[in-house]
């Protein structure tokens, strides 16, 4: 299978502080890969990396064929991006013109943008607050914009810090729908998570990462087996604890 | 760094701007609206307290004093060349001093008739209220009066010896105006407008730039952003430019707003003080130099003010990073405030905000020296650069981009 995401011994250092520790994994064409660790452990920072708002101390990371370091243009192209917490959306714009903004920036053409607009509005049933500007949408709508605004450009890799995180049941439903739905469509995701739950629900594969080390690899039933337990919290604490 | 991605984050940042009350309100309208009516209001204010000082200057004798013959002499003769002195017959004139009735008691000693006869000097006391501004400045009225009360007595005295008066003036001083006749008075516009111009261009988009960079790090828009596309000089030309295009608003607004009060109240413009646009002449290539050296300040603190607004990590850090920067610029620009053109020294002209002050005096004043134009303009291309290195320096800074 095409491999869309190549991480090679990858180092992310902040002064004294290693970050991310030498991980390596790679992530094929319409999988979702979880990156499981507790706050601090080197997700974000990864993600960043992979994003090239970070460059890499040392280690390599390419997607969909392009070095992060050498063509960081083409790397953010090829990207959509989902934080978690704020949605991130421009409050003195409308919705349209949050989409818009994304969309030129990332190469698309006027007419383009005003389709892609119309598509992702019907898809996300946003018709009638498209033309509103963020700061009157309720945390709801925000978030479907700023679903909306992530994949404007098609990208073909997604990557989500902690989509969840700070969000109520129904919304993190929503966020988990729309994993799905970037997976139907063919997209490689990167999902960063703490909560077990959810990296059990949506990830074909996972990567636990422990103080920048990536300490286990593999799908969640491999890893059950693999350790003998079947509760993936279990696993991770005793995984977690014993490092 | 393409030129596309620049002018999409200008058009946005501009679009952005344009619909953020707190932007528009410090950049647009307090600069359009409150100095020109702080002008309008302090120039009445000037003016009518220099109305007031010298028109209905009231004045009593003492009580001493208070003879039909005194009162005929200070009338008819001391006070009579200034009819904004007027004698008012009161029975307790220090009380009516005391109530604001009268600024100023004159009192004549009571031998004055026969010292008069006898040319001897006689004694004129004048009391007034040293804590009421109108009073003291009856005072000095009173006193040129009596001045030039007692000059006629001289002449009159000479004249009668025979003599021509003008023995007593073996020296006449004759001062003349060597300056274009064209040339007015025009000393407060050149301390004001200089100094207006330098402060708005260079304070005037620290509103834009706290939002552009700090507000975006705070509302999370900001790492959304940076995985676009563009480079991040791209992104940073972009803000760069909406925050030196805001610069250039505030001095606009500022503008407009001065014009308008000048059609209501011309003294408006110089606070009634001098004679205002009257007797400007301007030189045109000096005016572009000028110009060209105002916009280059605009450019260098944009650089500072963005890079200051990145390494804030909250709206509030930026506030006061950029608050301590408008303090720092006052400091040229209050320097310079009340020098005259002719005052200006070439290191003035090689340092930012004192530069664009001194450029505008020298445009004003008509006394042109082109070489400190051209090495203002000069050193302040060079800051526009070094500030603008510095913000894309810091913007590609990890520790700074990702403090938080």
């Amino acid at each position: 299978m095409e491999q869309m995401i190549e991480v090679t011994e990858l180092v992310k250092k902040f002064g004294d502080f290693t970050a991310v520790d030498n991980i390596s994994f790679s992530v094929s064409k319409g999988e979702i890969f979880g990156l499981l660790g507790e706050n601090g452990a080197g997700k974000t920072t990864t993600l960043r990396m992979l994003a090239t708002m970070l460059r890499p101390s040392s280690g390599h990371a390419v997607l969909k064929g392009y070095d992060t370091q050498k063509e960081p243009e083409k790397v953010r192209a090829q990207i959509g991006i989902l934080f978690g917490g704020e949605t991130g959306l421009y409050d003195r714009l409308t919705v349209a013109e949050n989409i818009t903004y994304f969309g030129e920036l990332n190469g698309m053409s006027k007419d383009a943008i005003k389709e892609r607009i119309r598509q992702l509005a019907q898809a996300f049933g946003m018709e009638d607050f498209v033309n509103k500007r963020a700061s009157k949408l309720s945390k709801g709508m925000k978030q479907k914009a700023a679903f909306a605004r992530s994949i404007v450009h098609d990208p073909d890799i997604m990557l989500f810090d902690e989509p969840t995180s700070g969000l109520d049941v129904t919304a993190a439903r929503d966020v988990h729908d729309f994993i799905l739905r970037c997976r139907s469509e063919g997209k490689t995701i990167v999902f960063s998570s703490h909560t077990m739950s959810e990296v059990e629900k949506l990830c074909d594969r996972i990567g636990i990462i422990h103080k920048g080390k990536l300490i286990e690899c593999g799908t969640v039933d491999e890893l059950k087996k693999k350790h003998g337990n079947d509760n993936l919290e279990e696993l991770f604490v005793r995984l977690v604890g014993a490092k | 760094m393409k030129l596309k991605h620049v002018m999409i984050v200008l058009r946005k940042e501009i679009k952005d701007l344009i619909r953020d009350r707190r932007t528009i309100i410090s950049s647009i309208v307090i600069p359009m609206i409150l100095i020109p009516l702080v002008n309008i209001v302090m120039g009445g204010g000037i003016q009518k307290f220099e109305q007031d000082m010298n028109e209905n200057v009231t004045v009593a004798l003492s009580q001493s004093s208070n003879t039909a013959e005194i009162r005929e002499l200070v009338r008819d003769r001391i006070l009579s060349k200034n009819p904004n002195i007027i004698l008012v017959d009161t029975d307790d004139p220090v009380k009516a001093l005391e109530n604001n009735e009268i600024r100023c008691i004159i009192e004549l000693e009571s031998s004055y008739k026969e010292k008069l006869e006898e040319g001897k000097p006689i004694r004129v006391t004048l009391q007034y209220d040293e804590s009421k501004s109108k009073s003291q400045a009856a005072a000095d009225i009173v006193a040129w009066a009596v001045d030039e009360f007692s000059a006629e007595v001289i002449e009159e005295r000479i004249t009668a010896l025979g003599l021509d008066p003008a023995i007593l003036q073996p020296v006449q001083i004759e001062r003349m105006n060597i300056a274009p006749n064209d040339k007015g008075n025009n000393m407060m516009l050149e301390m004001m407008l200089p100094f207006l111009i330098s402060m708005l261009v260079a304070i005037g988009g620290i509103p834009a730039a706290t939002d552009i960079v700090a507000g975006e790090k705070e509302r999370n828009t900001f790492e959304p952003l940076l995985t676009t596309m563009p480079d991040r000089g791209s992104l940073l030309l972009g803000k760069y430019l909406a925050v030196t295009l805001f610069s250039f608003v505030s001095l606009v607004a500022i503008m407009a707003g001065l014009s308008i009060g000048y059609m209501i109240n011309p003294n408006s413009l110089t606070m009634g003080v001098d004679e205002g646009l009257k007797g400007i002449t301007l030189e045109p290539l000096a005016v572009v130099l000028a110009l060209l050296i105002t916009i280059a300040l605009g450019m260098t603190f944009s650089g500072i003010q963005i890079a200051l607004s990145t390494i804030a990590k909250s709206y509030k850090e930026a506030q006061t990073y950029l608050s301590f920067l408008m303090l720092a610029t006052m400091i040229p620009g209050y320097a310079t405030m009340f020098m005259q053109a002719s005052d200006l020294s070439p290191v003035m002209f090689v340092l930012p905000v004192m530069n664009t002050v001194a450029a505008f005096k020298m445009v004003l004043s008509g006394s042109i020296n082109y070489f400190n134009l051209v090495l203002a303009l000069a050193t302040s291309i060079v800051f526009v650069a070094l500030t603008l290195a510095f913000a894309a320096s810091l913007f590609k800074k990890e520790k700074v981009m990702f403090r938080n």
